[in-house]
């Protein structure tokens, strides 16, 4: 019995670390542009298919492939904020609408793209498919991986914004795009840069996700549910709230899957999400305007 | 005579042109064989010489099209072969297609606009249940006969007389497994179920089974069709200690199990799944830890029914591919489709309905026959193992490749 609860808390812990993982770009986005950005589910699925085809024609793992699958949609996010984002009037009032409807657009082209190239079956590269032995307890390779990874994207991407000049700038266009713009920052050049690396930390995690999960080019929009969920619950663009709100579902998620079945599981995560929404509107650490 | 064309005007007025000009043709070389004097011979319209066209529409886009895109080439490969032996009733057939992108909605627009628009002699039907039960009521208004590639039995209880059930009962596809599990002495059972329509009937089937049998249900769980965290589902059902472990599932579920039973170090002696081993890319995804996993198929290319060789080697020829179970169903229902109005003598539906239900043909899907409301009954599955990166048949052990690998050897 100890065993088994044992099991169940560090498998909850560790597969929080996995859907920290698919929403951490999702959630930089947010936090410094206010852009939901919708095609983030696709970018993910993209950058996990770009892993299997590395995979499949040169045998590269996905522990390789990840930083290439990134670098790669780096540039393509560079390129969308700069020749979509940027101009759609961002300064205006209905921003928040119309960036809405523009990355709408950009998850359709993402996903059919996917779709020309990858075809529509469901894909998965078998790497780390052992588990490691702590005494009794079987904790999975690439469910490790996976969550290590994701918990150091965590650090690095908050240090990074709280103590290099860069990442304060980055979140001084996040509390006052005017504001910053009349120190002297160059802000559509920040802009670029964040929505470049979220999509970026997107592509990265779809590399690494897919030898846990199976996509399919249709994935995407589940995928940008899911993560959207969670930065919610965490609060908006708060990196520290949705460390916890991952490892919050995480650990309901393989409680209840054990204690009352997979179909109630999945009823209570949206549950525990209307209920932390109810009490604190803003999430669990959700503040107005701050990253 | 091209026998493939999307309808467009230019392309209809063409076909009519052509028409009329072979039924002169057809009408001259009647008259020149029985000898009768021109002003003797009965009227001949084009309606009765011209190509019989043959309306279908199934999913050529999007995430459900590959599946579709292999019945189509079976009906295709199959309005080939039955044109270049004379066609039916002396005439060809002419394919109308349209693309459904796997919409129930698009789908019934579609055969609406077959029906009323293109007037179409005879109906295919579409990809998956959903969409067969989208057009059902109208094809069934229509009183239009529908071979139809869909495995739940609903349609085909006799709410939807016109239609015909061209594929295995879904309640039948684990049977094989079973049947293997009970052949090697196994006692207890654990079934993990996705919570859609197909997997349900599919545990149903299996449940049915295990009891007439006499293996014991031990463990059963539903999981959402989005879930991706298998662990603590399958520690659960360990628990039970089961001997063989069964999914109800597709493909992406079926390999959360696998690695989630791996990972976990579950053991059984036998691991079987519905769909997802009968796919490629179930080994491509999971490596060796899909060794020795079960699976189940409704056609293999090694079967020996009727025409198996011939049809292997005629779709490798046209189409440079193995065919699928998708492909042989579509084909062999094509096939029957033909045998029957060829039996019947004309393109009266009714007779045709009636002569369907009548009909039992060795097909290279296998028996193919009917009960009174056009449910398949002569159908079967078997059961497949991937063993050293191959799928092999392995049971029933008459059309099986190898012998089965079991117990399971454990997760290496």
């Amino acid at each position: 019995m100890l065993t088994t609860v044992a099991t169940l808390v560090i498998l909850g812990l560790i597969w929080g670390g996995v859907y920290l993982l698919m929403a951490e770009g999702l959630n930089l986005i947010y936090g410094v542009m206010k852009v939901v950005n919708l095609a983030h589910g696709d970018f993910i699925v993209f950058g996990g298919l770009l892993a299997l085809t590395l995979f499949e024609t040169f045998g590269v793992s996905p522990a390789v492939s990840f930083p290439i699958a990134g670098l790669l949609i780096f540039a393509f996010g560079a390129l969308v904020q700069f020749g979509v984002i940027e101009r759609i009037g961002l300064g205006r009032p209905d921003a928040e609408l119309r960036t809405l409807l523009a990355t709408f657009g950009l998850s359709y082209v993402v996903a059919n793209t996917s779709f020309l190239l990858w075809g529509s079956q469901f894909q998965s590269i078998p790497f780390l498919q052992g588990s490691i032995q702590l005494g009794t307890i079987a904790i999975p390779e690439a469910l490790l991986m996976c969550s290590a990874i994701a918990f150091a994207i965590a650090i690095v991407v908050h240090i990074w914004l709280t103590h290099t000049m860069l990442g304060k700038s980055v979140r001084a266009v996040a509390q006052s795009g005017l504001g910053a713009a009349s120190c002297g920052l160059d802000i559509v050049w920040l802009r670029i840069l964040a929505f470049a690396l979220g999509s970026a930390m997107a592509g990265s995690a779809g590399a690494l996700l897919i030898a846990l999960i199976p996509f399919q080019t249709a994935s995407g929009s589940e995928l940008t549910v899911q993560a959207f969920t969670l930065i919610a619950l965490g609060g908006l663009g708060n990196y520290g709230g949705a460390f916890l709100a991952a490892e919050l579902l995480g650990l309901v998620e393989v409680f209840t899957q054990y204690l009352y079945g997979s179909n109630a599981a999945s009823a209570l995560i949206y549950l525990v999400f209307i209920g932390v929404l109810v009490c604190r509107p803003r999430g669990l650490l959700g503040r107005v305007g701050r990253v | 005579m091209l026998d493939l064309v999307e309808p467009k005007d230019a392309v209809r007025s063409d076909v009519t042109r052509r028409a009329g000009l072979s039924a002169c043709v057809a009408a001259g070389l009647a008259l020149l064989a029985l000898g009768v004097p021109a002003v003797f011979a009965p009227p001949v319209s084009a309606q009765d010489t011209g190509p019989i066209k043959i309306g279908l529409a199934i999913t050529q886009t999007g995430p459900f099209s590959p599946p579709a895109s292999y019945e189509l080439r079976g009906y295709e490969l199959a309005v080939d072969q039955i044109n270049k032996s004379g066609g039916l009733l002396g005439r060809q057939l002419q394919i109308v297609k349209y693309d459904d992108q796997g919409n129930p909605a698009t789908a019934v627009q579609l055969y609406q606009k077959l029906l009323t628009d293109d007037r179409v002699d005879l109906l295919l039907s579409p990809y998956q249940t959903d969409l067969v039960g989208a057009v059902a009521p109208v094809v069934n208004r229509a009183k239009k006969v529908m071979p139809s590639l869909a495995a739940n039995v609903e349609h085909f209880e006799g709410k939807y007389p016109y239609l015909i059930q061209s594929m295995t009962q879904t309640s039948r596809y684990m049977a094989p497994i079973i049947d293997l599990a009970a052949a090697k002495g196994y006692k207890t059972i654990a079934i993990l179920v996705q919570n859609t329509q197909f997997p349900q009937q599919l545990a149903q089937g299996i449940e049915e089974k295990a009891k007439e049998k006499g293996l014991t249900v031990v463990f059963k769980e539903t999981y959402a069709p989005t879930t991706t965290d298998f662990s603590a589902l399958v520690l659960k059902a360990s628990e039970a200690k089961p001997d063989v472990i069964i999914g109800a599932t597709y493909l992406a579920d079926a390999q959360g199990i696998v690695r989630a039973a791996k990972s976990q170090n579950v053991q059984a002696k036998m691991f079987a799944f519905s769909i997802g081993p009968v796919e490629p890319e179930f080994y491509k995804g999971l490596g060796t830890a899909a060794e020795t996993v079960f699976g189940t198929t409704l056609y293999f290319k090694t079967l020996k029914t009727k025409g198996n060789v011939e049809f292997v080697a005629a779709f490798r020829e046209k189409y440079n591919l193995d065919p699928t179970y998708h492909a042989a169903v579509a084909y062999a229902s094509m096939k029957v489709f033909g045998d029957v109005i060829k039996k019947v003598g004309s393109l009266d539906q009714d007779k045709i309905r009636a002569e369907f239900v009548k009909t039992a043909e060795e097909t290279v899907v296998g028996h193919y026959e009917l009960d009174q409301n056009g449910k398949q009954l002569g159908y079967g599955s078997y059961a497949l193992q991937w063993l050293n990166g191959q799928q092999e048949l392995v049971w029933p052990k008459a059309d099986a490749t190898t012998d089965p690998v079991l117990p399971h050897p454990g997760w290496k």
